[in-house]
Order: structure tokens, then C-alpha cells, then sequence
């Protein structure tokens, strides 16, 4: 894989937990592929969390969305990684996806709107809206009803890196 | 085959008589195109129901973005088209995330709703869960426990399974599994937040590993299919109004060749000398009782036909009775004095009964501690244990 980890300066330390790696060609060969993937990866880390049947549940349904949003990539080559770290009650995903130079401006674009105050107005106005919910949204909906954080770091030149942090164990209940 | 290719995905239905639209299941389309019935027939139920239509999400336990945005937005639709109606979003607690996201939803259309379905199902339950009943929920483990340990291997239990302990309550029973049986895996599920935070508290200090602890409803639970050799749920059908939906349940997550193993009481069995009429009038009077709050404590000898009508077979059944004897005769009668408080307490006041009944009734709990004292008494608290094999 191309991409090198970093930890920018300050931040906690994350300990890997379980990366996948998949030919993008494989996985946009089946929609399915992103039920499975998420599915499998939610049960793995799960496991020791206070309650591992809510956090799988939850943890599916967010990293399934991220995984849709990659499906949808317009690059035919290189190698998609997920991979999973944790930090006490947060858990990370990076996901390394290939893709062309107009969507790694739209990735970078679509994070920094997620960070902005009116993240949450701007989610409601696309549910009450006409059209079909865009990746924008998919990513806003993870900030609003997830909690999630996001950001977009370097990777190879030929696919972008989104650093997803949810803290689901706070979400229980 | 992988296990998702056993089942459909998800499943659509409307209920006319409740106007209630409902969906479940894992709803993760690649097109809207591939919810196309599903959308019509909510379309329809739209079209047909006056006043408020219900929409169960309960049993949903996905569903991506794009099938949300695609009902969401009939909904949000149909109340601009029609003030008159409403929209009541029914979620479930154990589903994290579906009372967050469909819960925007009202800050859209005031006229959706989103209610979030939990307690209704437990209509008798929170009597028997409230903090103060939790040494003697332990008490009663410790008793029962000294039968169990014997009698569970003849129901499926051995070292190395995977099992479930549903309804595990304060968790009690499983730390004692652990300790006798070395499962591989116990996955312990409750609806109780109270209990399954003391069930965890304990695990930490005792640094008891390998039990996992979950919050769920046993009646729709997140829980995979055919995934466990042994599922247990004691003393626990008989509290809910419902039990062949719990029984569906349990079959569910059971492996083919697995067992499913349940133990219920038969209260008006309960018996004591000296003074054994007054005893088995209250007792005769504590079904009674549980019948008003839609619970069965009468349940026990019931197992079998339960079992087979859930489809189980090879079923076994077997009783034991628990006693003064079983150790210290104080545990027995601190189990009855704690029955009497909530029994001749809480929910005697609820059913609205008059003091002379109640005097009368605590009589009988007071005569079973008696008899359970006693130099040369005897009580007993009869338990059915039955279990049955899935299928292969």
C-alpha cells in the first residue's frame, strides 16, 4: 500500500485493530461487498466493547456508508484499505480509497463542510429535499447522527485517505 | 453459503387493522429501484389509512442512506399533501442508531413522530427489576443453581460451547456457567440497563472475562441466526405476555442441533408444612395475580407444549423443587419475605385489592417462612426446567 499512517502532532495514540485490503476492481465487482466488509469489520471490533451486539450494530451502519460512498469511486485501479485503530472509546477508520483528482477535491471540499456549524441544517434541508442523498450527505449524516469527526490526510497520488472518528461508546443508549 | 444469502434481506408489510406499515431487517439497496414494492405499498397504505399511520422500524436493524432518503421522503410528502394525517415512527432502544436518524424526521414535519417501542412489551416486568430486588435475584441464582449445575449437562451444556443467556437479568446465572463449564463464548442479553450495568460492575471486579454483556429486547434481538449450541432463558417466559414470540426467538439464534433450555415456575405448587392451606391459598392467589399483569407463573408445566409448538424436538423435561433444606433455610425465607413485599406490596396496590385481601394474602408468605423456619418444617418453590433440540 502507498499510504504511510501518521499520527499529526498532539494526538493520542490509536492501536490498530484490523485492516482489510481489497482490489478496488474486487469490490466495486458487488454491491454486496460493502454490507459484507462492514458487517464482518463491525463484528470483529466489537467484541470488547460494553456491549459488542449495539456497538457492532451501530459501528455496520456507519462504516456501511463510508464503504457506499467508496463504491462509487471513478478510478478503475489500485487497492482500497480499511482500516480499523482505537483510542479508549473512539474508534477510527481509514479508509484509503483510489481515486481520480476531481473527487479528491470533492472529498476535501465535503469534509470541511461537515466540520461547519450548520453541519446539521444542512443535513435536514437534503432529507426534506428532492434528490437522492449525494456522498456529501452520506459523510454530513455521520457527523449529525453518528458524532463522527472527519478528515481527509495525504495518500498515494492516485487515491485519498478519509480518517473517519466515532465515538459509539458514548452513543449507547 | 454465507448466512446472508439464507434469509431475505428485509421485509415489508402493511396491517390494516393497526394501520401500521412496517419494515424489517437489513434494507441496504445499491438502487431505489430495488425497493420499489416495498415503496408502493407504503405509498398505498398512505392512501388508505385516516387519522395516523403507524410506522414500525422496530425490527430494521439497517438500513443506508439511500432507502432512508427514498421512505423519508413519501412521508415528508404525503403530510405536505395531507395536513390531516400523521405519522407515528415506531423505533426500538436496542437499534442505536434508528431513533437518532429517523428522529430528525420530526424536526422536518411536525406531523412525524418518533416514539421508541420498549416498556409496552414488558407490561408486568418492572416490578421485578427495580434495584432493591437485586440480592435477592442472587439469593434465588444461589438456590436454583445447586439443582442446575447437575441438571443443565443433560441439557446440552459442556465445556467449549458457544452460548446465550437470554433474560440473563443481573447475570448471576452465567458468571456461574463460566465458572463451572468454561464456555467458549456466553453472550448474556437483557432489557434491563439497571441490571446489565450491575452484571458489568461485577464482571470488573471480579475480573470475570469472556461473558459479553448486551442490551436487547429477547422478543426482536440483534443477535445473528443459529449461532449458539445452547440458548438459555430462565424464569423469564413466564413474564412476558407473549412467549412464543420469545420462543421464535431463541429458535432463531439456536444452531441446528443445538438446544434451547428453559426454566418456569408453577406458583400455586408452591407448598410448605405447618400451616400448608394458607400457603397454597396465597400462592393459588399469586397466579392469579401475575394473570392480571398478563405474566404466567404458571407457565412451568406448559414447556413442552411451548417447545414443541416452536418447532424443537427430542424435548426433555424435568423438575426440580427447591427448599429449606437447600442450605441455609434463612436464604429460603428471605426469598419469600422479598416476594411478599412485592407481591402483597406493589402490585396488590395496583390491582387495586383492599386490605382485608392483602392482610390475608401476606398471611400466606409469612406461613411459608414459618414452615421454612420451622425445627421440623418444610417448603418448597417448584421449578420446571425443559429444553428442546433445533432441527438439523
Amino acid at each position: 500500500m502507498g499510504s504511510v499512517h501518521h499520527e499529526p502532532a498532539g494526538e493520542p495514540t490509536f492501536e490498530p485493530m484490523i485492516q482489510i485490503d481489497m482490489e478496488i476492481k474486487t469490490f466495486v465487482s458487488a454491491w454486496k461487498h460493502c454490507d459484507y466488509v462492514s458487517t464482518y469489520m463491525a463484528r470483529m471490533i466489537s467484541q470488547n466493547r460494553t456491549d459488542s451486539v449495539r456497538h457492532s450494530n451501530l459501528f455496520s451502519s456507519a462504516f456501511n456508508e463510508l464503504l457506499e460512498v467508496a463504491f462509487r469511486t471513478r478510478h478503475a485501479d489500485g487497492e482500497l484499505a480499511c482500516r480499523v485503530s482505537r483510542h479508549g472509546a473512539t474508534d477510527r477508520i481509514e479508509l484509503t480509497i483510489p481515486c481520480v483528482p476531481e473527487e479528491r477535491q470533492f472529498y476535501q471540499e465535503a469534509v470541511s463542510q461537515v466540520a461547519g456549524f450548520e453541519a446539521r441544517e444542512r443535513y435536514l434541508n437534503s432529507v426534506s429535499g428532492d434528490l437522492a442523498p449525494s456522498r456529501e450527505v452520506v459523510l454530513l449524516e455521520l457527523a449529525v447522527d453518528y458524532n463522527a469527526t472527519l478528515r481527509v490526510e495525504e495518500a498515494a497520488s492516485d487515491a485519498i485517505k478519509l480518517v473517519v472518528d466515532l465515538p459509539l461508546e458514548g452513543l449507547q443508549h | 453459503m454465507s448466512p446472508y444469502n439464507l434469509l431475505p434481506r428485509f421485509k415489508a408489510q402493511y396491517d390494516a387493522n393497526n394501520q401500521e406499515f412496517s419494515i424489517a431487517g437489513v434494507v441496504r439497496p445499491q438502487a431505489i429501484d430495488e425497493l420499489g414494492p416495498s415503496l408502493a405499498l407504503l405509498r398505498d397504505a398512505i392512501g388508505r389509512v385516516r387519522g395516523v399511520l403507524y410506522v414500525n422500524v422496530r425490527r430494521l436493524t439497517q438500513m443506508n442512506n439511500a432507502a432512508f432518503h427514498a421512505f423519508s421522503r413519501i412521508m415528508i410528502d404525503a403530510c405536505r399533501a395531507r395536513p390531516d394525517l400523521k405519522f407515528v415512527v415506531i423505533t426500538s432502544s436496542v437499534v442505536g442508531w434508528t431513533s437518532r436518524k429517523f428522529g430528525r424526521l420530526s424536526g422536518i414535519e411536525p406531523n412525524i413522530t418518533v416514539k421508541q417501542y420498549d416498556s409496552e412489551f414488558y407490561p408486568g416486568q418492572g416490578f421485578l427489576e427495580e434495584g432493591g430486588f437485586v440480592p435477592i435475584l442472587r439469593t434465588q441464582t444461589k438456590m436454583t443453581w445447586r439443582h442446575e449445575r447437575t441438571i443443565l449437562p443433560r441439557h446440552g451444556m459442556r465445556p467449549g460451547i458457544v452460548m446465550a443467556d437470554i433474560c440473563c437479568g443481573i447475570g448471576d446465572f452465567v458468571v456461574l456457567v463460566q465458572k463451572e463449564f468454561q464456555p467458549s463464548r456466553i453472550v448474556a442479553l437483557d432489557h434491563s440497563i439497571s441490571s446489565l450495568d450491575y452484571a458489568r460492575r461485577v464482571m470488573r471486579e471480579f475480573d470475570i472475562r469472556g461473558i459479553e454483556y448486551t442490551y436487547g429486547d429477547a422478543s426482536e434481538m440483534l443477535l445473528d441466526e443459529a449461532q449458539f449450541d445452547l440458548v438459555t432463558c430462565r424464569h423469564s417466559l413466564q413474564i412476558f405476555n407473549r412467549p412464543e414470540l420469545i420462543l421464535k426467538e431463541l429458535y432463531r439464534i439456536c444452531k441446528p442441533g443445538g438446544r434451547v433450555y428453559i426454566t418456569n415456575e408453577k406458583n400455586s405448587h408452591c407448598l410448605g408444612e405447618p400451616r400448608a392451606e394458607s400457603i397454597r391459598w396465597t400462592y393459588n392467589e399469586v397466579a392469579k395475580l401475575f394473570a392480571h399483569f398478563e405474566m404466567d407463573v404458571e407457565l412451568g408445566p406448559k414447556s413442552r407444549r411451548y417447545l414443541i409448538e416452536a418447532g424443537f424436538e427430542d424435548i426433555r423435561v424435568e423438575t426440580f423443587m427447591v427448599t429449606n433444606l437447600d442450605g441455609d433455610p434463612q436464604d429460603f425465607a428471605d426469598v419469600i419475605v422479598a416476594w411478599a413485599d412485592v407481591y402483597a406490596g406493589d402490585m396488590a396496590t395496583r390491582r387495586g385489592d383492599g386490605p382485608e385481601f392483602i392482610a390475608r394474602f401476606r398471611q400466606g408468605f409469612q406461613d411459608h417462612i414459618f414452615a421454612a423456619l420451622h425445627p421440623k418444617g418444610y417448603a418448597g418453590w417448584p421449578i420446571w426446567v425443559a429444553s428442546g433440540r433445533r432441527p438439523q
